[in-house]
């Protein structure tokens, strides 16, 4: 198979065997129209006969053609239809001047059809590599990532011989392939490396992508071999450069991008230390005075006061404990949710759990159930929607009227399962409501701050990663009263348990 | 009771050992994997307060250790959100665990549920599980509930068992597969199912429950114990 792959690749294309089989026949049949016009004693005819074959042959294949034919026409002409006949030379002086002007003409014809020929064919290369150009270049406007240069360009190949490339950039100190995984120590390894989506080694150029602030890496093209007669290569320096500009374009896109995220960590690192300082440092002085008053003033503080400061200090580290594990909890979701974590739970399980805490927690508060399902599967981490249910319940307690019951409603759907957890306190206005979910927001007053501003957060945050939506919307028109609804979709129940007698 | 703190935090060891010698115990501490299985195998100790996380290795590490050392009850300390630490110590041995910080009155009441279970343990608690509200006679395949028998089914009855014989304890779900399935991999959708199935013939409110308690993510807990009158 290598051995006939290899003589067809040097054997003549038949394209251009036909074309070689029909210039000769025109060549032919001009000598035996000449010959014939010349037997009928029309010398001018033959003449002109001979010529327009000879500039039919070089208007069809080129200079190249249209030469070699003509000084063959002058050779057959001389030799063998111009008197004397088999004999190079004249006999009569008559016969010197159509001689010498048959020559000139038919050599000048023929390289002046063959020049045109080849221009046209020229000029239709030429157009067909600027449309290419400019259809990569209008291509690669959709490319945002350095990968997609190469990709985008690909998709437009072959023109003529290119038919791959690939492009490496220069990436924190090492060369990257662009479009794969893992890097190249060096240009050099690049450069020999051998082209991966083609069967057999092909032939590269390679060029350098120079960009406004210095060079983004190299990109290599591949061409098919080269055949005879087959037209030079397309302009690659100017393919290069305009691959060179969309990556550097999307370079500087990927840097605005990274400087915008540096930005957003940056805002909330100052988010995160101006919150810790608070809610961190605020138990603490509380338990730190407490302490030190308590063994400082032991002997002349009532057992009322000693007490009320002993409460003080195991509910600061309550508030602490909770802290720290909303802290612990933002870094979970900021680190991603693996699903892994994640197995089959009934919220009304769960919801139990919940309530048993909270009546413990807040003994003087009402809640109201409502539940429509005995039960409702979804697919969620337990601990986490413990945690979820919790702080959205706390949230209510703590922000809902005193005197009113908060009312905690669990439905199914078709597909999901409904929990809201609805409060008559004074209500969220508007203008936070979009923004109770965001990190470190607290509605209201920002004097009489409670809470650390994440436990919707992190609540918003677990519901995403089990899938499932949570909102709150105001309960009646003058926008007292809050529903927090957690909607999660439902899994589908596994047959009813096996009966076993009794 | 003899007790082991293993915990490289001296402020907590600090903390616990007056606490704990005053109700009567006598505290050993340990700061490392190390020293705690020297101090197991020089003395006996009916109890280890074991902290997972320790200096020199992973505290889950030493259970089964302990356990072949000891008859000592494992009580692990762990943060709350590390359920899966939680199963892998029980399932390697450990009796119960109790979430980090917590309070000294949580701490004493686990200590009193292990302490009464090793009273027990090798007594009546064999036949029968007595407590005020719950009754239940294992071999006679008896349940009472206030005086009341209550029907069970088996798969039922053997999951209360097990509830029963950790009374007080975490059961972890992969137990009490094994128990109701005889498969630790089965579906945990059927265990929850005949859960909901006691709750509703046991608890005053399924959808609220008091007596069985669910530790979410980590399995189920009686909250009450063996009770028998002396």
């Amino acid at each position: 198979m290598i051995g006939s792959s290899k003589n067809r690749d040097h054997s003549m294309a038949p394209g251009r065997l036909a074309n070689v089989v029909i210039d000769i026949s025109i060549f032919v049949l001009a000598t035996a129209g000449t010959y014939l016009a010349q037997f009928m004693d029309r010398p001018i005819t033959a003449v002109l006969i001979f010529l327009m074959g000879v500039i039919a042959i070089g208007a069809r294949s080129g200079v190249y053609s249209g030469v070699v034919a003509a000084l063959t026409a002058s050779f057959v002409y001389n030799f063998f239809l111009s008197e004397p006949v088999f004999m190079f030379g004249v006999s009569t002086a008559d016969e010197i001047v159509p001689l010498i002007a048959f020559n000139v003409c038919a050599i000048a014809a023929g390289a002046l059809a063959g020049r045109l020929a080849d221009s046209a064919k020229a000029a239709r290369a030429a157009e067909r590599r600027s449309r290419f150009l400019l259809q990569v270049s209008g291509e690669l406007q959709q490319a945002i990532s350095a990968s997609d240069v190469a990709e985008i360009t690909r998709r437009l190949l072959p023109l003529e011989r290119l038919v791959d490339l690939e492009i490496y950039i220069h990436r924190d100190g090492v060369l990257q392939r662009s479009g794969k995984e893992g890097h190249v120590p060096d240009a050099l390894t690049a450069l020999l490396a051998d082209n991966t989506s083609g069967q057999t080694p092909s032939p590269f150029r390679a060029h350098v992508l120079n960009a406004s602030n210095g060079e983004h890496g190299i990109v290599k093209f591949f061409m098919a071999p080269k055949q005879r007669g087959d037209s030079e290569l397309p302009d690659l320096q100017a393919l290069a450069n305009l691959l060179a500009l969309a990556v550097d374009r999307c370079l500087l896109l990927e840097r605005a991008t990274e400087a915008a995220a540096m930005q957003r960590s940056e805002e909330l690192k100052t988010a995160i230390l101006s919150s810790v300082s608070h809610d961190l440092r605020t138990p603490l002085t509380a338990i730190e005075a407490a302490a030190s008053s308590l063994r400082s003033f032991r002997s002349t503080l009532s057992d009322a006061q000693k007490d009320t400061m002993l409460d003080t200090i195991n509910e600061q580290c309550s508030r602490l404990n909770r802290y720290t594990a909303n802290l612990l909890d933002m870094g979970r979701i900021q680190s991603g949710i693996s699903e892994k974590l994640l197995s089959e739970v009934d919220i009304a399980e769960i919801l139990g759990v919940v309530l048993n805490s909270a009546r413990q927690l807040f003994p003087d508060r009402g809640i109201t159930k409502d539940l429509r399902t005995p039960f409702a599967l979804v697919r969620a981490n337990p601990a986490m929607l413990e945690q979820v249910i919790f702080n959205v319940l706390e949230n209510a307690l703590v922000h809902g009227a005193s005197d009113h019951p908060v009312v905690v409603r669990l439905d199914a759907h078709e597909e999901s399962a409904v929990l809201e957890i609805a409060d008559s306190g004074p209500g969220i206005a508007p203008a936070d409501r979009t923004h109770i979910f965001e990190r470190f927001y607290r509605a209201g007053d920002r004097f009489h701050r409670r809470g650390s501003g994440l436990g919707l957060y992190i609540a918003k945050g677990f519901i995403d990663a089990f899938g499932g939506t949570i909102s709150a919307r105001s309960l009646t028109e003058n926008g007292t009263g809050t529903g927090v609804t957690i909607e999660l979709p439902l899994v589908a129940t596994a047959a009813e348990p096996e009966q076993d007698a009794l | 009771m003899k007790i082991l703190i293993v915990d490289d935090e001296p402020a907590i060891v600090g903390a616990l050992t007056p606490v704990l010698s005053a109700q009567g115990h006598d505290i050993s501490s340990a700061e490392t994997v190390h020293d705690a299985l020297a101090a197991a195998v020089k003395s006996e100790f009916d109890l280890v307060l074991l902290d997972l996380g320790l200096p020199d290795g992973d505290g889950i590490e030493i259970i089964a250790k302990l356990r072949e050392l000891t008859g000592a009850s494992i009580i692990v300390l762990s943060a709350r959100h590390l359920e899966q630490d939680k199963i892998r110590a029980l399932d390697e041995g450990a009796d119960d665990y109790v979430d980090k910080p917590f309070g000294i009155g949580e701490l004493l009441a686990r200590l009193r549920v292990a302490q009464r279970r090793r009273e027990v343990v090798d007594g009546s608690l064999n036949d029968e599980f007595v407590s005020d509200q719950l009754y239940m006679h294992f071999r006679r395949h008896e349940v009472r509930l206030f005086g009341e028998e209550v029907k069970l089914s088996p798969k039922e009855f053997a999951l209360l068992e097990v509830l029963c014989r950790n009374g007080g304890q975490v059961a972890t779900q992969r137990k009490l597969l094994i128990a109701g399935w005889n498969d630790p991999h089965a579906d945990g959708q059927y265990l929850r199912s005949y859960i909901a199935l006691l709750r509703q013939k046991l608890e005053f409110d399924s959808s609220e429950p008091a007596l069985i308690l669910t530790e979410p993510g980590v399995g189920y807990r009686l909250s009450i114990q063996h009770n028998p009158v002396r």
